[in-house]
């Protein structure tokens, strides 16, 4: 009964730990940035300006690019992340596997800044000539190819998100993949299932773990800053097309801070920037937190 | 019992969510420069002080104040070190004002108003130590390097979206003999607040009226070429240089290193006197005996006369994009070994630190009367 306690209260302790950690947090966020919300109020969110001379700022244009980017990420990323964790667990000879898991896992763990100049300097090129071009050339008509694209793009940065986040995903539905009891295996192959059931089966039973992968990358494609200002544009403009040049909130951030502390509101503007950031972050994850529930709830 | 431990779950699930994208936020994001002043290793014999003096400022100047640390450390046999730490002007500024950096490297001096308040308090006082120059570079495949001639008054109408193809009549006009294509001008600038913008759009502002008009000058400006779809913002100067190899018709300012060493094509520009120049020894040299005449003392304020007034200089031959980087010291520091470190250490830059062998490629020293400038200010510290 004791240690049952002692146990007891060192979780409290924990919890009041990281809640008082993300509450320090928020409130030194609206501590840094009311000061931009008092001068522009809405219009900090709402107009498309960056004039450090006037001091005037409104970040629609990279709170758009953050959510133009982050889908394009995640939608490239989540049937590939499935995929890949599939093929680690079931197709792959057990001798190879733990080579490829490592190798994925090593990918998740490199420095942002490498995939930075990689995305700068490889993988633009090759989009540009080999996907964008072509993509514009043939079905510029739709509007979401219609501008003539640069190599840096919003494209571009949400497609190296996705190969960046990729591994992280997949290493998460991995592991719940294989934490899966055997015997329910068996059983659906008693059943006379094919692998392919057998799979579709067990997804759907690590439903949670899938969304909770999905959602996790999703922070981590919102929130990332040097590789994407390598190559989304860093341009103050709404975006017409995914080929449009643009900006995210992050790489705002990290392209103006250095030199922000030279101008009296640029500082809460990126921390209010930050602000809007942590809390569209949260929305979604409360989103993804209510769908995951339904869909426990339903099976 | 079982409720309990699933709302635990459920909150605990929440917070790592959040945690974790928090963390990777702020991690990633914001990192600001925090320099921690070391304690100074007291061990004097016969006046010569050792020690550690810190700053931090400018990324420009980081290359070259690398290598005057490094060579001071090894000639002073580990006696003083220079701890230099790139993480820009303004933030140089900023932790130099807190107090938290001896020393702040910078490309701009100090605003008036910061000026003034360093006057009322510890004094201050500011000195160039090296030169550096801005190039314009492009990237149009049948023309070679230095063949395309430009004006300020042209580069600031490209900026500005009023000239839009290469084969305008304003930039024809300028090369009669060249095949100018016509294609749209991708022109490239920085999107981190930067030193060489704010020298940049200094110059544009003092050649065109109505680029200080609509834009100004500043570490980061709102560019109106980006309205028209036709900017590429890039990340520091091996981004600009990234950005225009990558585009085709594009057009960039990078630091002149950065131009030699990424092979991209320099434009010519003309000078106040129609002569059309790239930064050599002989320009910049020209462009400095004209500056000198103008320049304030270490102890002034210097926001009027840098970038404003030093871009463009008269000069037969003398190139119009020239830059200084600055150091900034206070008068007072209330102690007797850091005043005697900072003095030692700038007192060699200023001198020995500006002959040949200690110059980074790309850079080029200053003359002696600029020096002396410097020279005189440390006789100020206390």
């Amino acid at each position: 009964m004791k240690s049952g306690k002692i146990f007891q209260i060192s979780l409290i302790l924990f919890i009041v730990t990281t809640l008082t950690i993300v509450v320090g947090i928020v409130i030194s966020l609206i501590n840094s940035s009311y000061p931009i919300f008092l001068r522009h109020g809405f219009g900090f969110i709402s107009r498309s300006v960056w004039n450090p001379i006037e001091e005037d700022y409104g970040i629609l244009p990279p709170l758009l690019g953050t959510l133009i980017t982050s889908a394009i990420a995640i939608s490239i990323a989540t049937p590939l992340a499935i995929s890949l964790a599939i093929f680690a667990s079931e197709i792959i000879p057990s001798r190879l596997r733990s080579f490829v898991n490592n190798v994925s896992d090593l990918m998740a763990s490199l420095p942002s800044v490498i995939y930075g100049l990689w995305g700068l300097y490889v993988l633009a090129p090759i989009l540009h000539k080999y996907v964008m071009l072509p993509l514009h050339n043939y079905l510029g008509f739709i509007p979401l190819f219609s501008v003539k694209p640069t190599p840096t793009n919003l494209f571009t940065a949400g497609v190296l998100l996705s190969i960046m986040i990729i591994p992280f995903a997949s290493s998460i539905i991995r592991e719940a993949y294989t934490a899966i009891p055997y015997n329910l295996k068996e059983a659906a192959y008693s059943l006379g299932m094919t692998r392919w059931e057998v799979v579709k089966t067990m997804l759907g039973y690590i439903r949670s773990a899938i969304f909770a992968g999905v959602f996790l990358a999703l922070g981590r494609a919102m929130g990332e800053t040097m590789a994407v200002a390598m190559v989304v544009g860093n341009i103050m403009n709404i975006p017409k097309s995914i080929f449009d040049m643009g900006y995210t909130i992050s790489s705002l951030i990290a392209n103006q801070f250095p030199n922000a502390e030279a101008y009296k509101y640029m500082v809460p503007a990126l921390y209010g920037g930050a602000l809007i950031l942590f809390t569209v972050g949260l929305i979604i994850n409360l989103i993804g937190l209510h769908l995951v529930r339904r869909v426990m709830v339903k099976s | 019992m079982m409720m309990g431990k699933k709302l635990v779950l459920v909150v605990g699930l929440i917070l790592a969510v959040a945690v974790v994208s928090l963390s990777l936020l702020l991690g990633g994001g914001i990192t600001t420069g925090t320099v921690t002043t070391q304690t100074v290793i007291q061990t004097v014999t016969q006046k010569q002080v050792a020690g550690t003096i810190n700053g931090a400022g400018a990324s420009f100047l980081n290359p070259q104040m690398q290598a005057w640390a490094s060579k001071f450390y090894e000639l002073t046999k580990g006696r003083v070190k220079v701890n230099y730490q790139s993480i820009g002007s303004g933030a140089g500024q900023a932790n130099f004002k807190e107090g938290l950096i001896d020393f702040a490297g910078s490309d701009p001096p100090l605003k008036k108003e910061i000026y003034d308040e360093f006057q009322g308090k510890s004094g201050i006082i500011q000195f160039p130590v090296i030169i550096g120059t801005i190039v314009v570079v492009y990237n149009i495949p049948n023309i070679e390097t230095q063949k395309l001639r430009l004006t300020g008054e042209v580069i600031a109408k490209i900026y500005l979206g009023e000239i839009v193809y290469w084969d305008d009549p304003l930039i024809k006009e300028l090369n009669p003999d060249l095949n100018l294509p016509h294609e749209k001008i991708i022109a490239v600038h920085r999107s981190d607040g930067s030193g060489t913008t704010r020298v940049f759009t200094a110059y544009l502002s003092k050649i065109y009226k109505p680029w200080k008009e609509k834009v100004g000058s500043d570490f980061t400006v709102q560019w109106p070429v980006d309205q028209l779809g036709n900017g590429v913002g890039a990340k520091g100067n091996e981004g600009v240089a990234a950005a225009v190899q990558q585009n085709l018709y594009s057009i960039g300012y990078v630091e002149t290193a950065y131009a030699y060493g990424s092979g991209l094509k320099i434009a010519l520009i003309r000078n106040r006197n129609g002569q059309y120049v790239i930064p050599t020894e002989e320009t910049v040299k020209s462009s400095l005996i004209e500056l000198t005449k103008i320049l304030p003392k270490a102890h002034e304020d210097w926001s009027k006369i840098f970038p404003d007034e030093t871009v463009d200089p008269p000069g037969l031959k003398s190139y119009p994009i020239v830059s200084f980087s600055f150091i900034i010291l206070r008068q007072d520091y209330d102690d007797e070994i850091k005043v005697a470190l900072l003095r030692e250490f700038f007192t060699w830059v200023l001198t020995e630190g500006q002959k040949k062998e200690n110059i980074v490629p790309g850079y080029y020293p200053l003359p002696p009367e600029v020096a002396q400038i410097g020279l005189e200010g440390l006789k100020l510290l206390r």
